[in-house]
């Protein structure tokens, strides 16, 4: 059996490899390495996806000593929580790739980085040594760092700063907890399988381990009050940068608030479910209400962006909260599937909005007007991206924001005004898309040109696939719901 | 005393490569006196492998040849000829470029005393040998900001090592013996151990640039030639910190030194990097960040006797350490030692700038860098041994230091405000710098190498 989890995770790093020896090769070469390297990359999680996953535990393991002295070891694998992020990642590293094929600055570290934080970012959701975890978990960190840095926008450097040291500080509390579950482990293991199946911590330790994941997780989510980087990220960042941002390391949160702090601090996070589900409500709204009061598109998008997350943080409080196997499980299949989603949408969304800056260099909702006329195209898939992002039926969002809000009603029913989150976003979006693309056009965007074939092809996967989940979501789902529904807790 | 003398083969090796090199000098052949130190060094080195695994004393108890001071000759020779090779570049050619070689010899021997020390008398012949041959080192380009480096680092160890004679006496007449292993007799008179304790620290803590006795360390750095700094920064500090360790080893719990490590070294990290926050000269901002660096070193000592990690996390950082720093060095040398000069230097030379950037992260700890691999096991040493509120402190101190090194790295990818020259370094600090970021990303991926050799 080829060792396809390892090869597809360090796939991308042979390309960053490649990259960087070839240093006198063309701008087209690297940017077309890049391009051919996450494809390659894609087809391998599309190859993981074949082999499925099992009913219990962690499946297609592959594992090699590593420091066997103090019980580390490259261990990676998958189950039905990571194996849609992978596929999600994957999927967004190609279609970034293919759109990021006009960068002229400094391409080929330019291609190098992003094929690094591929890597980092694969390694984050098939790690099962929690070493390895945060290995990648901090990798990821540093490429990201350098990609606002050196290609982000008019105040990069403040804000990849600000990013880089707001969420150092918040990754290091995961450093305790690790250490902590390291050492209430025994034998002393780092291998996150027994973890979870033999929780090593309990009492006020696991509680302490608790607080300080849910401080690294809160961060990286974001959940308010520490979303504070997010913005600023956001908006400095290069689109691409954004896409990766959103899509992917956001999920780094909700992903490692499922696999560290609900399955290996389970009673202490039952115990504090009442909080962690106020901060979800409170983040929901928030986000809700903070994107409402943008003037600029991709902030805008930024704080929808906290609002969805806050349905995640709803959904997995609930599955603790929980009594019934049957309502927890739901509750996990719809967080996991609105990490998905989210990723699909807002990946599309910051597309379209690097799109749109590329041809007006500016971002303002009121700079525009009437461009649906204009660039149809780019118009249209904005549209759908947007009512997916507002939750409409039929859309990658609805079943996951469905199955939450289902399981919600069944344990703690006051818990869903978080659902006035949805009416805001849908009054934002509606004003968003009313203020840029409908009503009178303007004379000086009348010559922008609709998308060319290059940002087709990059838009279409994301767009064809939110329509794919929204209507049959069970193609994602029973991956999920085959390891949601054996979930020991 | 066949068999004593046969396990300190190294330490006469490398006495017997000061001596030569010094002769070589004395008829004007530096070549040959680089030759022979570049070969003593590693000779010594090489016939150390032996000894791994070793665990006894010699003469009577007074030097110990454990897992401490093997590792030290491990890692300290090397450290010491990229140290050479680094003052060859900068120094080659200048007046008396020999004695350089052969000073050098003379304070690694000192600081392989004291990381073997099982006797008090030992700790301060370690400390003086050690000692006198870096005052001349700093003094080396015999101009005013040395000189007056050397006057002062001269000064504070005259009085710091002052106190830890007057301290140690105490611990001799408390015990009757000057041996580390008799301290366990002090478990009744917690005072007399107080007072050792305390005048150990200052005279120890001096040569390991511990907070509040880190005073001479930027003045000196700056002053020296950057080749010396280097070496200052890694050698002779990991020998005092693996003194201590000895020391505390024998020592009885009941008189609290953790509790008073633990706190010497939040203030000593703190402080260093809060200090390195506000530095515009690099060569100073490294010798704070080295200050704060010895600061995690003692999160390791804390845990001494409570924790079976605090040997292996003390060594591995040693190790980690000592590669890191070299190379941080080995880049300002290329570079120049002001910030400004480093503003564009990651755009123009990408290796320079890779190498640096791995440097500066490894000593901020992020992983997979050799850094992070070290302080990851002093942290869980010291949660091990109870201290988690140390472990806390301290990893909030790595906030603080990535915001200090990134004051470095930040500038090197924007546009340079200075036209420096582009070159490329010179072969010798190209192999310097080769080896130094193997190890610095060699520990951090394969540390299992170090681990299993550890256990």
């Amino acid at each position: 059996m080829l060792p396809i989890v390892s090869i597809t995770l360090f796939l991308p790093l042979l390309g960053a490899l490649l990259v960087m020896t070839l240093r006198k090769a063309p701008v087209q070469v690297v940017h077309t390495i890049g391009i051919v390297t996450s494809g390659l990359t894609l087809m391998g999680v599309v190859r993981m996806w074949s082999r499925g996953v099992n009913e219990t535990g962690f499946a297609q393991l592959e594992q090699l000593d590593w420091m066997p002295s103090i019980g580390a070891a490259y261990r990676v694998g998958v189950d039905g929580i990571s194996l849609p992020l992978v596929l999600l990642t994957a999927l967004l590293f190609f279609v970034t790739f293919i759109y990021s094929a006009k960068v002229r600055k400094q391409s080929h570290a330019f291609v190098a980085l992003m094929l690094l934080l591929e890597t980092a970012s694969i390694g984050v959701f098939t790690a099962l040594d929690a070493i390895l975890f945060y290995v990648f978990f901090e990798v990821s960190l540093v490429a990201m760092y350098f990609m606002i840095a050196e290609w982000g926008h008019e105040d990069r450097q403040r804000a990849a700063l600000m990013f880089f040291i707001y969420t150092f500080l918040g990754s290091l509390p995961l450093l305790l907890a690790i250490l902590g579950l390291y050492l209430g482990s025994d034998p002393h293991t780092f291998d996150m399988r027994d973890w979870i199946s033999n929780p090593p911590l309990n009492g006020t330790a696991a509680m302490l381990a608790l607080v300080a994941m849910l401080i690294t997780f809160a961060v990286k989510t974001p959940v308010f009050p520490f979303h504070t980087w997010l913005p600023a990220a956001h908006v400095q960042a290069p689109a691409a940068g954004s896409v990766i941002l959103a899509g992917v390391m956001l999920k780094f949160g909700t992903y490692g608030l499922v696999r560290f702090a609900f399955q290996m601090t389970p009673d202490a996070f039952r115990d504090a479910g009442i909080v962690i589900l106020v901060f979800g409500v409170v983040a929901a709204l928030y986000g809700a209400f903070a994107a409402l009061a943008q003037s600029d598109l991709k902030r805008l998008v930024a704080y929808t962006s906290v609002n969805h997350m806050g349905y995640i943080i709803i959904g997995v409080a609930i599955a603790a909260l929980a009594t019934d196997p049957a309502i927890r499980a739901t509750a996990l299949d719809g967080s996991v599937l609105q990490m998905v989603s989210h990723g699909l949408v807002t990946g599309a969304l910051f597309l379209l909005v690097g799109m749109l800056q590329d041809r007006a260099n500016t971002r303002e909702m009121d700079q525009f007007g009437g461009l649906l006329n204009v660039i149809p195209i780019l118009g249209w898939s904005f549209v759908l991206a947007a009512f997916a992002s507002l939750g409409l039926p039929g859309l990658a969002h609805f079943p996951a924001e469905f199955q939450i809000f289902l399981a919600t009603l069944q344990v703690e029913p006051v818990a869903v005004i978080a659902i006035l989150g949805i009416v805001i976003t849908a009054g934002l979006y509606l004003r968003a898309i009313g203020k840029v693309f409908l009503g009178e056009p303007r004379e000086k965007w009348t010559n922008m040109a609709d998308l060319n074939v290059r940002e087709v092809l990059a838009l279409s996967p994301l767009l064809i696939l939110i329509v794919a989940v929204g209507v049959v979501p069970a193609w994602v789902l029973d991956v999920i719901h085959k390891t949601t529904a054996a979930l020991q807790f | 005393m066949e068999r004593d003398l046969a396990l300190i083969i190294p330490e006469i090796i490398v006495l017997l490569t000061g001596v030569v090199a010094l002769v070589a000098e004395m008829l004007r052949l530096p070549r040959i006196a680089l030759t022979v130190t570049v070969t003593g060094l590693l000779l010594a080195t090489g016939m150390t492998l032996p000894l791994l695994g070793a665990d006894t004393s010699i003469f009577g108890g007074t030097f110990r040849i454990d897992m401490l001071s093997v590792w030290a000759k491990l890692i300290l020779l090397p450290a010491t000829v990229l140290s050479v090779l680094l003052a060859r570049t900068e120094l080659g050619g200048s007046d008396r470029e020999g004695t350089v070689y052969s000073l050098v010899c003379f304070v690694t021997l000192g600081s392989l005393v004291l990381a073997g020390a099982g006797d008090s008398m030992l700790l301060v012949l370690g400390i003086l040998l050690s000692g006198l041959g870096s005052f001349a080192l700093v003094a080396y380009p015999r101009n005013d900001s040395a000189t007056e480096a050397a006057m002062k680092f001269f000064v504070f160890a005259a009085v710091t090592g002052a106190i830890m004679i007057f301290g140690l006496s105490y611990w001799f007449g408390g015990t009757g013996s000057t041996l580390l292993s008799d301290l366990s007799r002090l478990e009744e008179k917690p005072v007399v151990a107080a007072v050792g304790l305390i005048a150990v620290i200052v005279g120890l803590g001096y040569k390991a640039s511990l907070v509040p006795f880190h005073f001479w360390a930027p003045d000196a750095y700056e002053g020296a030639p950057v080749s010396i700094a280097a070496y200052l920064s890694v050698v002779p500090k990991i020998g005092a910190i693996l003194a201590l360790t000895q020391v505390v080893r024998d020592l009885p719990m009941s008189t609290g030194w953790p509790l008073v490590i633990a706190v010497v070294s939040v203030i000593t990290m703190t402080y260093g990097y809060l200090a390195a926050l506000v530095q515009d000269n690099i060569v100073r901002l490294l010798a704070y960040s080295s200050v704060a660096q010895a600061g995690y070193f003692l999160i390791g000592i804390v845990a001494v006797g409570a924790s079976p990690l605090a040997f292996t996390s003390i060594i591995v950082f040693s190790a980690a350490y000592a590669a890191m720093n070299l190379g941080a060095f080995a880049v300002v040398m290329h570079a120049g030692r002001t910030l400004d000069v480093f503003s564009g230097i990651g755009r123009k030379n990408i290796a320079i700038g890779v190498a640096m950037v791995v440097f500066l992260l490894s000593l901020a700890g992020i992983p997979p860098l050799a850094g992070f691999v070290g302080k990851f096991l002093l942290f869980g040493a010291s949660i091990e041994a109870g201290f988690t509120w140390l472990a806390v402190i301290a990893i909030l101190n790595s906030v603080l230091s990535l915001a200090v090194y990134l004051r470095i790295i930040v500038p090197m990818y924007q546009q340079p405000i200075i036209t420096a020259s582009g070159s490329a370094p010179i072969p010798l600090v190209k192999w310097v710098l080769g080896i130094t970021f193997t190890f610095t990303l060699g520990i951090g991926l394969a540390a299992q190498v170090l681990l299993g050799r550890l256990a």
